[in-house]
């Protein structure tokens, strides 16, 4: 479970995040939407400890993250991440790049980490890929590289941050099929997307978020259907068009 | 008409050797405190970048003649003993060369997107191990071309260690041609030596720099 409370942000005089309160349960969907700059992505690095923030608390498994004792490195083993860019490493081969954080961090043998690598790309679907270096594969299939990464850590959380907002239109699907994958086995996943289908089929609830705040809360119809808010209705509106 | 070269050449390839041992010393400790320095540079911590960038920046605001004269006079003080030329040269160019090398390393270092380190971050991987596998090696690669083209300085500067005794090439050349009065031909070979070097330096620069780029690593 992840615990969210009063948490607020600040860089410099700047606040970014206000107050925000959110209880994640295991097994969940969450999807969070709203305007670029609203704290979507800070939000997320807050959770895994990539940020620090100065009020509030945020408890993932009842470990206070903002705590200076807490060990956020493996904190961190426990929440897999993917960014909009994938960030592989460019360096590195596919399988490489998957099996670097299991055989590192966690000491794994080279040959079990391969094999559970190789397992991972198949779920993915591009087992056939394994010798190449991220250059050469296409948006989408590097972003199922960046899926089978995090998942190589075998985490209990999975975070997306606009996972599909840099592909070209018809390789968003493959990635949304990976991911709706996950939610369906029961991964606790926290995803920020404008997929509004994605955040309909598969969202126990949809988060909007605007100016760093949480403006409204809904689960997948009741929140396209009736927006509460001015805010929402109006963003809505503008991505469903 | 190279005959005084040629009666003096192994007494003057003797101290080409110098050069070359005096410059891998250089490169060797300099790339080595270089990377400190550059990851020393790019610290959010007060304690570690304020003393880093002040080292820096005085290091290479000095000519390196005057840091070499500098270690030549002050080392004796500091360690009790007179230092044979060579090592006394080889700790100025570590020390010197690093601040440079550190610079490069900080531009590769900052090269690297901000996500690409919460990525590594994001899987467990410790800030040594991010550094060791990802930052440095991407660094690295993306630096070889300038790191090459400081080596072919690093080396043409070895030279210099002849303002403190130090029989390198160019030394040797002196006494040479003191005593053959033959300073065109000597200076020459001395040229043409240097010339070879680092144009095959600046070769190999290029070709890493064509391999980065086709690895869509520049």
């Amino acid at each position: 479970m992840i615990e969210i409370r009063s948490l607020s942000k600040w860089y410099g005089k700047l606040q970014v995040l206000s107050d925000i309160n959110e209880t994640i349960q295991r097994g969940q969907t969450v999807v969070i939407c709203g305007p670029s700059g609203s704290g979507k992505s800070t939000l997320l690095r807050c959770i895994n400890g990539l940020e620090p923030f100065q009020k509030g608390e945020v408890i993932v498994d009842g470990i206070s993250v903002g705590d200076p004792k807490t060990n956020l490195y493996k904190l961190r083993q426990k929440i897999g991440m993917v960014f909009q860019r994938f960030e592989l490493y460019p360096h590195m081969n596919v399988l490489r790049n998957i099996t670097l954080a299991p055989m590192k961090v966690k000491g794994i043998p080279r040959k079990q980490a391969e094999q559970k690598a190789m397992e991972l790309l198949t779920r993915v679907g591009i087992p056939e890929k394994a010798g190449e270096y991220p250059a050469n594969l296409s948006g989408g299939q590097q972003q199922r590289v960046a899926i089978a990464r995090a998942l190589a850590m075998e985490p209990e959380y999975m975070m997306f941050d606009e996972p599909t907002s840099a592909l070209d239109p018809e390789m968003i699907q493959e990635v949304l099929e990976v991911m709706m994958g996950l939610a369906r086995e029961g991964m606790t996943m926290l995803v920020v997307t404008h997929e509004m289908g994605f955040a309909r089929e598969v969202a126990d609830e949809i988060i909007f978020m605007d100016a760093g705040r949480i403006v409204e809360r809904g689960t997948g119809d009741e929140f396209f259907r009736n927006p509460k808010h001015d805010r929402t209705k109006e963003f809505l509106s503008q991505i469903l068009k | 008409m190279f005959d005084a070269v040629q009666r003096n050449l192994p007494f003057l390839l003797a101290g080409f050797l110098t050069n070359l041992q005096l410059a891998g010393c250089a490169l060797a400790g300099g790339i080595f405190l270089g990377i400190l320095v550059g990851l020393g540079r790019i610290s959010s911590k007060a304690w570690v970048y304020r003393p880093v960038t002040l080292y820096v920046n005085v290091l290479r605001n000095i000519p390196l003649i005057l840091v070499i004269f500098w270690f030549y006079f002050v080392m004796p003080i500091l360690v009790g003993k007179t230092l044979h030329p060579f090592v006394s040269a080889a700790v100025s160019f570590i020390v010197f060369e690093a601040t440079y090398f550190g610079e490069i390393f900080r531009a590769g270092f900052q090269s690297i997107s901000r996500d690409l380190v919460s990525a590594a971050y994001s899987t467990g991987l410790t800030y040594w191990q991010t550094a060791r596998y990802i930052l440095v090696p991407i660094a690295f690669r993306r630096m070889l071309p300038s790191m090459i083209t400081q080596s072919i300085i690093t080396f043409q500067d070895t030279s210099l260690a002849y303002v403190i005794g130090l029989q390198e090439m160019v030394r040797r050349t002196t006494i040479v041609d003191s005593m053959e009065v033959r300073s065109i031909e000597l200076y020459s070979f001395v040229a043409v030596l240097f010339f070879v070097v680092c144009f095959i330096g600046s070769r190999i620069s290029r070709h890493y720099e064509e391999k980065g780029r086709r690895a869509n690593l520049l």
